[in-house]
């Protein structure tokens, strides 16, 4: 049929894919979400606009900052495109370098483009990044459990814990999908994704509202070129956690299994569909519940620790 | 790895898993009215699990007490309850919201506690039966538990109802996958003996409501000469 790609090509599409596809994911949620408020809302490219326009701005630094505020932003994309080498985006076996790191490699590529973005936040002596970048740390330190036993639960249903293998195991039978283990813990790992995307339950996703601000004040002291790139990582960072929960947790149909060019090209249209149809979902969550003041954010956080940790029991009896 | 125990078996521990959380649902939701409603859930899933083990082991009779449990628990009991919690000018009752005692993240830890407990424990016991039933028996166990939890950290008289409604679903639920085979007669007669539950239940929710006007315990401690 049609040729078959070189394994090194695939491996580049599986990051240009993430890496241009996100703005896009981005586009789609605002879109929906502004047709669900009755507005007719952005143009689904709309993000990519945002990013060129920004790109040609001028880049300032405060004077006090140290060159680490300007390197941070490189750092964090640098990390989050390392990241769709080690998932599976496009194919259900695994890539050579996709071996590099397990859940937990890219769990702390996850925390460490977190962590220099919060540094930059704080070298800026700006009052809002600073809190933006203490309520993030502070937060990401109560849903880092939820992530530990949703790791421990893809554990003990694999004996590994790499991506590629959990998803593998979801495809085995519909007995692995139907077992609460399976169920508890995708559920858990969504709840992180809600809160981690800043959409529920406190953060406003576009809002310039200083009492719900946790990331997105984080970026407010950098400009040009250097903004585009924090905006652009935050969508990277969206889908990405997206990518993981539909392709290792909850659907991980649709992947290419062989080499060939055509297999290939589809896993790339069924990626993007089932990001965006995980976006419509958020969108739809996002617009039907209140967000919660911001230190009701320990009750949520509990609700998903509690399905994480019954996740992790229910492996320890029959079978779960 | 842990092997997969099959479609039936899994689909009746996933049931049993939702009526849990739902346990934890009515353990943090403020008004009754809300518990209320989760509670009628909670039955409603417990009657989904009797038809999917009936049409796992071929029991007829099962498909009988599920209908028959749906119409009690599902529609008469929060039926009841709501009339009962009912007051002259509002649907929520004084003294129910905000009668914690922890803060809600709280009582969910402390209750992932006594989940553990109740899990362990009751999955402890050895059962060799034809389906061995041991993870639902062990959830089973941990929302007897948590429905304890439940009734002790809420000090209102009426979510200490739902919590001992609930406490019976619980145990339905271990008697459904221990011994789903049990003669229809008996499981009738359990079923009934809720019915007498909710009336004492509401005897005393309403005397304790025409004495403190509240549905709050917090006033029983004070002496009254």
């Amino acid at each position: 049929m049609s040729a078959a790609l070189p394994i090194p090509v695939i491996q580049l599409l599986q990051v240009l894919t993430v890496a241009l596809g996100a703005p896009a994911i981005t586009g789609v949620i605002a879109k929906v979400e502004a047709r669900l408020q009755g507005r007719r809302g952005p143009r689904v490219l709309q993000p990519y606009y945002d990013l060129y326009k920004l790109c040609r701005k001028e880049a300032l630094a405060p004077e006090q900052a140290s060159w680490f505020f300007l390197a941070a932003p490189v750092i964090a994309v640098a990390a989050y495109l390392t990241i769709p080498l080690l998932i599976p985006v496009l194919t259900t076996y695994g890539l050579p370098l996709g071996y590099m790191g397990d859940i937990l490699g890219g769990g702390f590529l996850l925390s460490l483009a977190s962590f220099v973005v919060a540094t930059a936040a704080l070298e800026t002596g700006s009052p809002y990044a600073q809190l933006g970048s203490s309520r993030a740390k502070t937060f990401s330190a109560i849903t880092e459990p939820v992530v530990l036993f949703v790791v421990f639960t893809v554990a003990l249903l694999t004996g590994t814990d790499l991506p590629y293998a959990l998803a593998a195991t979801v495809r085995s039978s519909a007995g692995q999908v139907i077992r609460p283990a399976h169920l508890l813990a995708s559920a858990a790992l969504f709840m992180v994704i809600l809160h981690e995307t800043g959409r529920i339950p406190v953060e406003t996703h576009t809002g310039t509202n200083e009492f719900g601000m946790i990331e997105e004040a984080r970026s407010f002291e950098h400009s040009g070129p250097y903004f585009a790139l924090l905006k652009w990582g935050s969508e990277l960072k969206q889908l990405i956690l997206f990518t993981i929960l539909a392709d290792v947790f909850v659907v991980p149909w649709g992947l290419a299994s062989s080499q060939r060019l055509g297999a290939v090209a589809l896993a790339i249209v069924a990626l993007l569909a089932k990001a965006t149809a995980v976006g419509c979902v958020v969108a739809v969550i996002d617009n039907s519940f209140a967000k919660l003041r911001l230190f009701k954010i320990t009750e949520y956080v509990s609700a998903a620790f509690l399905l994480a940790v019954l996740g992790v029991f229910t492996l320890y009896r029959g079978g779960g | 790895m842990v092997q997969p125990p099959g479609i039936y078996q899994g689909a009746a521990n996933v049931i049993a898993a939702l009526m849990l959380l739902l346990e934890f649902g009515m353990l943090r939701q403020a008004l009754v009215r809300d518990q209320v409603r989760l509670y009628a859930a909670q039955s409603a899933l417990l009657s989904v699990l009797a038809v999917v083990i009936a049409a796992d082991r071929n029991l007829p009779d099962l498909y009988a007490l599920a209908a028959l449990s749906a119409a009690l628990k599902v529609v008469a009991v929060p039926l009841v309850l709501r009339r009962l919690l009912r007051t002259d000018d509002s649907d929520e009752p004084a003294g129910v919201a905000g009668s914690y005692t922890l803060n809600p993240a709280s009582a969910v830890l402390a209750s992932i506690g006594l989940a553990a407990f109740g899990f362990f424990t009751f999955g402890a016991f050895h059962l060799n039966g034809p389906a061995a039933p041991a993870l639902a028996l062990a959830i089973a166990g941990a929302m007897v538990f948590v429905a304890f939890g439940l009734m002790i950290v809420r000090h209102d008289v009426a979510s200490q109802a739902v919590g001992f409604f609930s406490l019976e679903n619980a145990i339905s639920l271990a008697a459904l996958v221990v011994a789903a085979g049990l003669p229809l007669i008996l499981e009738t007669a359990i079923l009934f003996d809720l019915l007498v539950a909710v009336v004492v239940f509401g005897m005393l929710i309403r005397a304790h409501h025409s004495r403190a006007e509240s549905m709050s315990t917090g006033d029983l401690t004070r002496l009254r000469g």
